[in-house]
């Protein structure tokens, strides 16, 4: 019987805290509790680095895994070099298009922030930084890697600190776009050849996360082919993404049977395993946040 | 002052938790000390401990994760009752039953975890949940179960009149 009354306490309590916590009400706790805890969790973090060569198996192999990093970093900065060269060739080729979309964004404000902590739990993408609303942060900020590529957006912040909802989380939703070509419909006159495929055009779709590490582009046309490789930037569409941030490359593409539209899986651009340092992009304002 | 120590030690391991314990992934999943700790608590020590002790780990371990607060208290509750089953001596060794508790109570919780989490508007798909979650942890948590059982077991009131010298040795295992 007393037991009966633990767990009808524990769950009474256990909804409480829920409701409170979903309304803000215990933010200030978290934040003292993060801000005792912050120094500890950093020297763990760096300690652990190590740890994940070590984990990976032969000492070697760790000097082959960082200069593989940095070599990572390097490509990832030329993807993003490159990714930014193709949305504006894309948007100098359709120049209609390109003078109706107003350049009010200004060169970007960024604010470095350290990563402390990780979600431990399987079912979510997130990592805490140590920055929060009194750096100027709010919710639905975008978050870039060192390398400009996207990382994900703030989710909950509280004083001096956020939890960073990454783009391979399944709550995540990117409006996004990735160069395609239209499939050439084949000649139905004989001996009349196909029509050479055409140009490469942007298409949109969605990047969801998905727990396997990687981003599934969804919603896309299925008379487009896609090449492995291809760069999947956002779209810009909805306004909560800044246009033109590389999310990652296309490493295989589906087309389900029974679904109106292809799907690609995409490798985000950055190692999001082991994020040490991120960029918060504190002037633009999502749409969600500036429109009530 | 036991419950001071239970805080600090929950506390600590909260902090391990999600700090350093990400790096050391092990089928997709990675070991929750915090869990494994009020697991083997409550097998371990009696039952009027374990009231207090899987709440005050349950809350350690919301207030250091992006979970609301309140999720790892409900979803901890069938810890005690899992202790109760395992307390009842049909082992001599308490290792074993320590162990079973890991294993279900991690099951469980992925699973109550996951269907608060629905109620928050966060959703995962239940096969996904199921076999490269629920079932991941429940190993991963039981191998690395040792590692907290141990000095909790070392810790408990009749080792620790062992080393005073007023009892009997027995093996933690």
């Amino acid at each position: 019987m007393r037991l009966l009354w633990w767990l009808a306490t524990v769950v009474g309590v256990g909804f409480v805290s829920i409701v409170l916590s979903e309304a803000g009400a215990i933010d200030p706790a978290r934040n003292l509790t993060l801000s005792v805890s912050a120094p500890v969790e950093g020297v763990f973090h760096d300690a652990a680095s190590p740890l994940d060569d070590i984990y990976e198996g032969i000492a070697d192999r760790g000097d082959l895994v960082r200069e593989n990093e940095d070599l990572q970093e390097q490509v990832e900065a030329l993807q993003a070099q490159l990714a930014t060269q193709q949305n504006l060739e894309q948007r100098l080729a359709d120049l209609e298009a390109a003078l109706a979309v107003k350049q009010s964004r200004p060169d970007d404000q960024l604010l470095a922030a350290n990563v402390i902590a990780e979600e431990p739990s399987s079912i979510k993408r997130m990592v805490a930084i140590d920055r929060g609303s009194d750096d100027g942060l709010d919710e639905g900020m975008v978050v870039l890697s060192k390398s400009g590529t996207l990382v994900g957006t703030v989710a909950i912040v509280y004083g001096d600190y956020s939890w960073i909802r990454l783009v391979t989380d399944p709550e995540s939703a990117v409006n996004a776009q990735v160069n395609a070509t239209a499939v050439a419909a084949p000649s139905t006159t004989p001996g009349v050849e196909t029509s050479p495929p055409a140009a490469p055009t942007a298409v949109r779709g969605v990047a969801e996360g998905d727990l396997r590490e990687k981003v599934m582009l969804d919603l896309l046309p299925p008379d487009v082919t896609i090449a492995e490789g291809s760069l999947v930037v956002t779209s810009g569409l909805g306004g909560n993404y800044p246009q033109g941030i590389l999310i990652g490359s296309v490493v295989d593409v589906e087309q389900r049977p029974q679904s109106p539209f292809k799907r690609a899986s995409v490798e985000p651009a950055t190692d999001l395993s082991s994020l040490e340092t991120v960029l918060v992009i504190v002037n633009f304002r999502p749409h969600r946040l500036v429109t009530p | 002052m036991k419950y001071a120590f239970v805080f600090v030690v929950a506390w600590f391991l909260a902090v391990l938790n999600v700090s350093a314990m990400p790096y050391l992934k092990v089928l997709g999943v990675t070991p929750d000390f915090v869990l494994i700790f009020a697991a083997c608590w409550a097998v371990v020590r009696s039952e009027d401990e374990a009231i207090y002790v899987v709440p005050i780990a349950a809350i350690m371990r919301d207030v250091m994760s992006s979970d609301p607060v309140g999720t790892s208290l409900i979803a901890f509750a069938p810890i005690l009752f899992l202790a109760v089953i395992a307390r009842m001596q049909l082992l001599d060794s308490d290792f074993l039953p320590a162990l079973g508790t890991v294993a279900i109570a991690s099951f469980s919780f992925e699973i109550i975890h996951a269907l608060i989490l629905m109620l928050t508007g966060q959703g995962v798909a239940v096969d996904y949940l199921i076999f490269r979650i629920a079932i991941p942890a429940a190993v991963v948590n039981s191998i690395f179960a040792p590692i907290i059982y141990l000095p909790v077991r070392w810790l408990s009131p009749d080792q620790a009149s062992v080393l005073r010298g007023t009892g009997r040795l027995t093996s933690p295992l």
